[in-house]
């Protein structure tokens, strides 16, 4: 069964999300050679004398600290580095790479970095960090041992994800206000801006986040799906599937005969199957998912699905978005 | 009464039990046709089926071009497998014998996740050859391996190169997906025994296969009764034993592959279904093959509908519903009735 984890209904579990929310906002101490503080995600606070230097981090982590100046020393990914969204067009050049699929780090090679911190999302639902889950290989877990391993709370919002990893990188000595970060902010606040902006001018557009299936298509819940959650407070009416599988809330499971259950103006096709063709093909393999107009009429977009950490990431998606948005037809659907 | 005329009166029982039989069948298909995870009416179904509705409305294309290719894949797979494994159960003189001892659904899944990753396959319309290709490979090995030495590929010879096929394919399959998450993806649609997603392309392409193999099957009846008898009685009686198993072999490879790789392993119905024909017609594998071929749709068809009406708007696949449901039946024929040897 645990062979299952990572790829049932997409690697949603696994790199994912979690039921409740954070609040809490990770405390950050003034950056000097130590001692060192930081919140975790589990409300936990984490103390060194000296502040960390040499870090091990998760992929999307490890994104957002080198997005600040941080390098990792490792990193450890769900999937091919070459393949991880959060981690294309990074430099990896002196980051020893320690896993390549979920569950499976190399803990022998991580001892022999030395690592003085560790860096992993904290899930609440599952109270635990990126790579220490359950269903994690054991020898894998033993990661935990080698130094302290703290994260921001995955939770209701990318915002908060990006902002915790921010106060991260801080506490860690970056200086968040260098000009390329300041414009990386900036950029996602204009993305913001422009999304909202371009969402008012559609008030009866309605999206559903989408995974076709050979078997059956998934309707996400954006219940736990932190980007989905950021679109609705900004206004984007996303629709809220009204049967979500209770063994597996991330989604609704629709059988194909009944893919037309709902009739949105967009679809946001989960990023991680979506291709420029796939709409097309999937018309032609199954029969009914041409029953739902909006995929008839084409109106697909691809949706980043469960990885986002950075603001540079979350603003390029966003006007992939927003150019989708402004092009959609409310009417589509109904 | 001699005991010919009991036989005389049972032949005239199953002769019409064949045909209640094939009534209930139709009926269960013409079920599998209106009921499904979605609602459509009894008339519109009617009307799809006549063709009176145009093509345009979602009723149609969900009776018409889903539907129908399901039930008509169920009724073929469902009497494939049945068959397979009273063939299987005949020839081997095992009563536990089912097509995934013999390596079919290892050689299948080996074959799938290779064609995936070595030749960059994608789509279950081609994998399905791969996945045939494998199951008969398989089977071939197996029986390859047990013909070794001198009394040729007897039962227990035969269950343990099954054994060893299986864990040498399976460790295989688990390297390779272990190391390759797309590989792991397309096989967790096909490795859950469903009739689900299979549209009439694959029906038309496994078809022909399975309607040779049960056509042949049926003149397989004489000589595993012979077989049953135990190898040097059938010898005795003039029968070529060696050629029985191989022709028998050939037939279980083609049914069970094909099914196999149309809709995944689905176990059970192969290997209960023919105790169930047993049970009502008693050792004469002449009404054991028959029987075995009506009942199994029927089982696997009801299984399938159970799946697409409990979990809506989603559906069970026809594998998890079989195994929840068949265990308990399974533990209640041998608890109390009888499991009788082949």
């Amino acid at each position: 069964m645990r062979i299952w984890r990572p790829i049932v209904a997409a690697a949603a579990l696994s790199l994912t999300l979690a039921a409740c929310g954070s609040t809490d906002t990770p405390e950050t101490t003034p950056t000097s050679a130590g001692p060192w503080q930081f919140t975790d995600g589990s409300g936990e606070v984490v103390k060194a004398d000296k502040t960390p230097t040499r870090i091990i981090a998760h992929a999307g982590e490890a994104a957002a600290l080198m997005s600040f100046g941080i390098k990792p020393v490792g990193v450890y990914a769900d999937e091919s580095v070459k393949t991880d969204p959060n981690l294309k067009g990074l430099d990896l050049t002196g980051i020893e790479i320690l896993g390549e699929e979920w569950g499976k780090i190399d803990v022998e090679k991580a001892a022999s970095l030395r690592p003085d911190l560790i860096v992993g999302d904290y899930w609440p639902a599952e109270k635990a960090h990126s790579g220490l889950e359950e269903g994690v290989d054991e020898k894998s877990k033993k990661l935990k041992e080698l130094a302290p391993v703290v994260g921001v709370s995955q939770g209701k919002s990318i915002v908060d994800l990006a902002e915790g990893y921010e106060a991260l990188a801080k506490s860690l000595g970056a200086k968040v206000d260098a000009p390329e970060i300041a414009a990386s902010k900036k950029k996602f606040e204009d993305a913001v801006t422009a999304f909202k902006a371009a969402v008012a001018t559609k008030p009866n557009l309605t999206v559903l986040a989408m995974s076709p299936a050979d078997d059956k298509v998934y309707v996400a819940n954006p219940e736990f799906a932190p980007e989905l959650l950021d679109f609705q407070k900004w206004g984007l009416k996303v629709v809220n599937p009204d049967k979500p599988d209770p063994g597996f809330p991330y989604w609704e499971n629709l059988s194909w005969e009944n893919a037309d259950k709902y009739q949105p103006d967009l679809i946001l096709w989960d990023g991680r199957s979506y291709t420029d063709t796939a709409n097309a093909e999937w018309g032609k393999k199954q029969p009914t998912w041409f029953a739902i107009k909006a995929a008839k009429a084409n109106a697909v977009v691809s949706w980043p699905a469960y990885w986002l950490h950075t603001y540079g990431h979350f603003a390029a998606e966003l006007d992939k978005l927003t150019t989708a948005i402004k092009a959609a037809d409310e009417n589509v659907g109904s | 009464m001699s005991s010919s005329t009991v036989r005389a009166r049972r032949a005239l029982a199953l002769g019409p039990g064949l045909a209640v039989l094939g009534v209930i069948l139709a009926l269960v298909a013409f079920l599998s046709i209106t009921l499904g995870s979605r609602d459509i009416g009894l008339s519109d179904v009617l009307r799809a089926l006549a063709g009176l509705d145009g093509d345009g409305s979602i009723e149609h294309t969900v009776t018409v071009d889903m539907r129908v290719p399901r039930t008509l894949l169920g009724v073929l797979v469902g009497a494939a497998l049945g068959v397979a494994g009273a063939v299987l159960q005949g020839v081997t003189r095992n009563p536990l014998a089912d097509t995934g001892i013999m390596g079919v659904n290892s050689g299948a899944a080996a074959f799938v996740v290779l064609a995936i990753t070595v030749l960059g396959v994608r789509g279950v319309g081609v994998y399905i050859w791969f996945a045939f290709a494998g199951a008969i490979l398989a089977t071939l090995l197996v029986y390859a391996i047990a013909s070794l030495g001198r009394e040729g590929a007897t039962p227990v010879k035969l269950a343990l190169a099954g054994a060893a096929v299986t864990a040498g394919m399976g460790s295989l399959t688990t390297g390779i997906v272990m190391t390759n998450v797309d590989a792991l993806n397309e096989l967790r649609f096909w490795q859950v025994g469903s009739l689900a997603g299979r549209y009439a392309p694959i029906l038309t392409g496994v078809a022909p296969f399975l309607v040779i193999g049960l056509v042949a099957s049926l003149a397989c009846g004489r000589a595993l009764n012979g077989l049953a008898l135990g190898e040097d009685t059938a010898r005795g009686l003039g029968q070529r034993v060696g050629l029985t198993r191989a022709a028998a072999f050939a037939i279980v490879a083609v049914l069970a592959g094909a099914a196999t790789a149309a809709c995944g392993p689905i176990v059970f119905v192969g290997l209960v279904v023919p105790h169930l024909a047993r049970f009502i017609c008693g050792p004469d594998y002449r009404w054991i093959l028959p029987y075995s071929m009506l009942l199994s749709p029927i089982v696997l068809l009801l299984a399938d509908i159970v799946g697409r009406v409990v979990a809506r708007p989603g559906e069970l696949q026809v594998g998890v519903v079989l195994g929840v449901l068949g265990a308990p039946v399974f533990i209640g024929i041998v608890r109390y009735g009888r499991l009788s040897e082949a």
